[in-house]
């Protein structure tokens, strides 16, 4: 479905990334493949490092500690945040709702709407789609968009499928209203719940709680051991289904906002892993350098949190002073896929900061 | 199909390949070249093919066959 959105902008980009880094060379003993076949595997994919949060933490803990530096370092005001916006896969409890638990710790305003979504790969649209919505009301000028998720907690560390690529982080966007009358923003969102155990973490939830049978270590048919706790991901499905849905989503996006794709100047767009994004930049048809693909080597691909990543690892300084059109997409868990056409320009922030 | 042969030798690492060969007997035959065939079917043939095809193969000339019978329709 095709969206519009008048008198929105956003206002500053931060990303929180836990400062504990692992690198894929001391991991690949952990796999149960040969030195030679892992260091191919790095080299397709672009892994490299990654950074993890250690102990317990909690996306609270992350996002909290970033809401406080924006604060301390009077780039956000707390009495002006009209709504906290929380889109993570990873809460730390199933009730409250963790932005609820956010507000608490930094003893925000009650006049203020608390809300957490529930998306991962495509949870940067997601939560764009809902803010710009909360701005059309009068008493809403200001909403901190974060998005976060630690879900190396769920990953197997002997599944060579997801280990190497999870990486954890938080990021906050601040969204206000525009008072230039010409700017709209574009965007489409599409869903198919079929193919909701493409990606899932199967036991936890009320469906299966987790128990001693579902923490048992399996062997599944590539030799990777996970258990029933920890995400499965089928790789092939969602290559397939990125490879097939994503380049006509963009193709309409540009033909609803009649708008040629050599008049974008970068496409930010979810990170699976490099060999995806060179497939679907192919696809395309744009080039690696307009659609930057290095965040997993580097951080590692941290669900609804690789967007705002790329932006602030790729073009964070540059947004401060410049005017970029850029085109934002998210693919993934759900499956949901979401692509976006948005004016990004003079941002208060826009960086990447250590946990 | 031209340059099918070219293609998997240059995947599974070897000079050429044969349609009589066994894909599991490749040293280079792992997960990530089971990827790499889907990737190709999708780029070079506009064709989906998933793990659990790849799974039922046995030789290099039944996955030709596995991407001509798609390829057709």
């Amino acid at each position: 479905m095709n969206l519009k959105f008048k008198g929105k902008k956003i206002t500053g980009i931060l990303t929180v990334v836990p400062a504990n880094e692992v690198s894929f060379d001391d991991e690949m003993e952990n796999y149960n493949f040969s030195a030679a076949k892992s260091l191919k595997l790095k080299l397709t994919m672009g892994y490299n490092k990654r950074r993890v949060v250690k102990n317990e933490d909690c996306v609270s803990d992350l996002c909290s500690y970033g809401l406080n530096y924006l604060l301390d370092n009077g780039l956000l005001n707390k009495d002006e945040i009209d709504a906290l916006i929380l889109v993570t896969q990873s809460p730390d409890y199933f009730m409250p709702s963790t932005s609820n638990v956010i507000h608490g710790k930094l003893n925000l305003k009650k006049d203020i709407i608390c809300m957490d979504i529930n998306q991962g790969c495509a949870g940067y649209l997601v939560g764009l789609i809902q803010s710009f919505l909360l701005l059309d009301q009068e008493s809403i000028n200001k909403v901190v968009l974060m998005n976060g998720d630690v879900l190396s907690r769920k990953v197997s560390s002997k599944d060579r499928n997801s280990n190497p690529l999870i990486g954890d982080g938080i990021s906050i966007t601040i969204l206000e209203k525009d008072k230039n009358p010409d700017s709209v923003i574009y965007a489409n969102i599409k869903t198919d719940g079929v193919f909701a155990d493409a990606l899932i973490i199967p036991a936890g939830g009320f469906r299966l709680p987790s128990s001693a049978e579902t923490g048992r270590l399996e062997e599944d048919v590539s030799g990777n051991f996970r258990s029933k706790d920890n995400l499965v991901m089928r790789g092939d499905a969602v290559f397939n289904f990125v490879q097939t849905q994503v380049p006509p989503m963009i193709d309409s996006l540009l033909e609803y906002a009649n708008v040629s794709i050599g008049s974008i100047d970068y496409f930010m767009f979810h990170q699976p892993n490099k060999f995806m994004l060179q497939k679907l930049a192919d696809k395309i048809g744009v080039g690696y350098e307009k659609m930057p693909n290095n965040i997993v080597e580097n951080f590692g691909n941290s669900s609804g949190v690789s967007i705002p990543t790329c932006i602030c690892y790729n073009i964070g300084e540059n947004l401060l002073n410049n005017h970029y059109k850029i085109c934002l997409a998210g693919f993934g868990v759900g499956l949901t896929w979401s692509s976006m056409l948005i004016d990004i320009a003079d941002l208060d922030f826009c960086k990447i900061i250590d946990y | 199909m031209d340059n099918f042969y070219e293609k998997m030798a240059e995947l599974l690492e070897v000079d050429k390949v044969e349609d009589s060969e066994v894909l599991k007997d490749f040293e280079a035959w792992d997960s990530l070249t089971s990827l790499s065939i889907i990737a190709m079917a999708d780029s070079d043939y506009n064709i989906k093919i998933y793990t659990e095809d790849l799974l039922k193969l046995e030789t290099i000339g039944e996955l030709k066959s596995l991407i001509d019978s798609k390829a057709k329709k």
